[in-house]
């Protein structure tokens, strides 16, 4: 009897040993992963698969890549490198100037790839893949831990006039009020006179969007010009006018960029 | 043994249960008999204020070249460097970190008015859960980005688009921490705000004073900030009823990094 009171002494010490040793171990690990462990850990092969090559093993944005796109225009360099995840600063979000997108918005930026900067598209990936990889990428900074998500933009609704002539002219008036010209060019060649001394937070020069020529990071439709002035693109110059304008010059606005993308008669 | 596996059970438990919780967030008590820290913030160099030159690039209206011309000036003191004739510094903010307990921050709005192509106050105290009211009083664009200093990184905060004259807008207040301001239109533009969740945090002021009221007794540790100085820390005692003295001197300065943007 003794004997076996001691066996069983021995068997509960080892499970409380286990048990606190188990869940010590997954604490340090990082309490996203003692819960939702697998969908991170998939995340972590697929990042490792695609993305690590550009946005690093830290992803601090230092992968074996480097440098990738390259503007030459007028005289001046400009060069953009993969983001920085560690910092928590994200460009095409849905969600106003300073906070988190949403998963919608991430999962959007991994299918469709970032045109003009070099991040490619991941529509190969399948779906549930990619949501891991979104799930891995918030490890890199707290911020996901520490805030909480905005509020979406509002609906976007677009009015059925936007893209008539009325409606360019009037957002013509719109654009140099604004002053989108400062930076974009009264073109909107990327070319105003603030263009040139642009930096982004990461410290590197910055070139203003040039509507004449080549596709909408954020995707090339109406809504997403829309969106884009409204949220503005964190850690870059490109503010947020969502307490500027009203409504219905926000769509003139959109015209008028349609008409300098080429989208617009 | 029974009273050992309850207490491992429940200690399993409790430890993931800590880790979730968010980070730890500041608790408001009431504070009778406290202690305050005061003292003189003071250096050793002999330091120069420079001027900084400044190049609006012509517009497609001259006109609008001129306003600009005529609005930001040809040349701006810096202001860094406000020093008394006995080496007192001003615009130092003492902030005393880590506080876990204590009054209530103010409820206190913090204007920031883009006049003149600067940025006022140049150095100011925001309290988290009250509003940021970003104000444009000059005849041109700016852009007032509000950016969290992280170890060696920034964060965006706000990046608000202010277009025209006596525009006003704003913004809760939800992230604490030194925050540095930059409009992407004039890049000699600078301040910083530090935005606090407890009211112990102030700026020296012309003749390098400061004073911080109403401490929980305890051991404290002060971050002294300037734009211009390597930043000190120190600590301190703060007994109840009793005022504890807390000078420092810079001994090395650090060049802003708005000098690099120019
Ligand atoms: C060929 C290089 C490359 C690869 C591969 C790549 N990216 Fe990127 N990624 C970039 C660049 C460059 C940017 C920055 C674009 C910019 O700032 O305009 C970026 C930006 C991002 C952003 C930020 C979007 C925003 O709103 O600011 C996310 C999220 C992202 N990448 C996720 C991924 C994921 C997930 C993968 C792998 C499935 C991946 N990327 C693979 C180059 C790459
Ligand atoms: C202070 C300078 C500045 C001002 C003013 C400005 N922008 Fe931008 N904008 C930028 C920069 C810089 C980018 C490029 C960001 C990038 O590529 O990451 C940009 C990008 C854009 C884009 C492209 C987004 C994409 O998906 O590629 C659009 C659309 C845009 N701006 C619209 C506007 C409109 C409309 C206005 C006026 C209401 C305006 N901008 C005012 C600096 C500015």
């Amino acid at each position: 009897m003794e004997e076996f009171r001691k066996k069983c002494k021995g068997v509960i010490f080892i499970f409380c040993f286990t048990l606190l040793s188990l869940v010590l171990m997954s604490t340090f690990q990082g309490a996203e992963k003692a819960y939702g462990a697998d969908k991170v850990e998939t995340g972590k092969k697929v990042y490792q698969k695609y993305c690590i090559i550009c946005h690093g093993n830290k992803g601090d944005g230092k992968g074996l890549v480097g440098i990738i796109h390259r503007v030459e225009k007028s005289g001046l360099v400009w060069t953009l490198f993969p983001r920085d995840f560690t910092v928590g600063v994200f460009k095409f979000r849905s969600t106003p100037t300073g906070c988190l997108p949403t998963d919608e918005d991430l999962l959007r930026i991994v299918s469709n790839g970032i045109p003009r900067s070099g991040m490619p598209s991941h529509e190969d990936v399948s779906l549930e893949d990619r949501k891991a990889v979104i799930e891995y990428i918030k490890t890199f900074s707290p911020r996901w831990q520490e805030e909480d998500p905005c509020e979406e933009i509002v609906s976007v609704k677009k009015p059925k006039w936007v893209g008539s002539p009325e409606s360019i002219a009037k957002g013509k008036k719109v654009y140099k009020k604004m002053k989108c010209w400062e930076c974009h060019g009264y073109e909107g060649k990327g070319d105003g006179p603030k263009s040139d001394k642009l930096k982004d937070d990461w410290g590197d020069k910055i070139i203003p969007f040039d509507f004449t020529s080549g596709a909408l990071k954020r995707g090339s439709s109406p809504e997403n010009v829309y969106i884009t002035f409204n949220t503005g693109l964190d850690g870059t110059g490109m503010p947020s006018y969502e307490d500027s304008l009203k409504e219905e010059d926000r769509w003139h606005l959109v015209s008028y960029t349609l008409k300098l993308l080429g989208l617009a008669e | 043994m029974k009273k050992i596996m309850v207490f491992t059970v429940v200690v399993a438990l409790l430890i993931p249960a800590l880790s979730f919780a968010r980070k730890a967030k500041y608790e408001v008590v009431e504070v009778n008999n406290g202690g305050g820290i005061q003292g003189t913030v003071k250096t050793s160099l002999k330091v120069k204020d420079p001027v900084v030159p400044i190049n609006i690039q012509p517009k497609e209206d001259p006109k609008e070249t001129e306003i600009e011309r005529k609005t930001c000036g040809k040349t701006q003191q810096a202001g860094i460097y406000i020093v008394s004739p006995s080496n007192e510094v001003k615009n130092v903010l003492v902030i005393v970190e880590g506080v876990k307990k204590g009054k209530a921050a103010p409820k206190t709005d913090l204007t920031i008015n883009n006049n003149k192509c600067r940025f006022e106050p140049l150095v100011s105290i925001s309290y988290v859960k009250s509003n940021y009211i970003v104000k444009n009083s000059d005849p041109l664009f700016h852009n007032t980005s509000l950016g969290v200093l992280l170890k060696d990184k920034r964060r965006a905060v706000y990046n608000l688009a202010l277009p025209y004259q006596n525009q006003e807008i704003k913004k809760r207040n939800r992230v604490a921490g030194l925050i540095d301001l930059k409009c992407d239109a004039h890049s000699w533009m600078r301040a910083y705000v530090y935005s606090s969740r407890h009211p112990y945090v102030t700026i020296t002021d012309a003749n390098g004073n400061y004073e911080l009221k109403d401490l929980l007794p305890g051991k404290y540790t002060v971050r002294f900030w300037h734009e211009g100085f390597q930043e000190e820390t120190k600590e301190v005692e703060v007994k109840a009823g009793k005022v504890s003295k807390l000078d420092v001197s810079f001994s090395k300065t650090r060049k802003p990094d708005f000098l690099g943007r120019l």
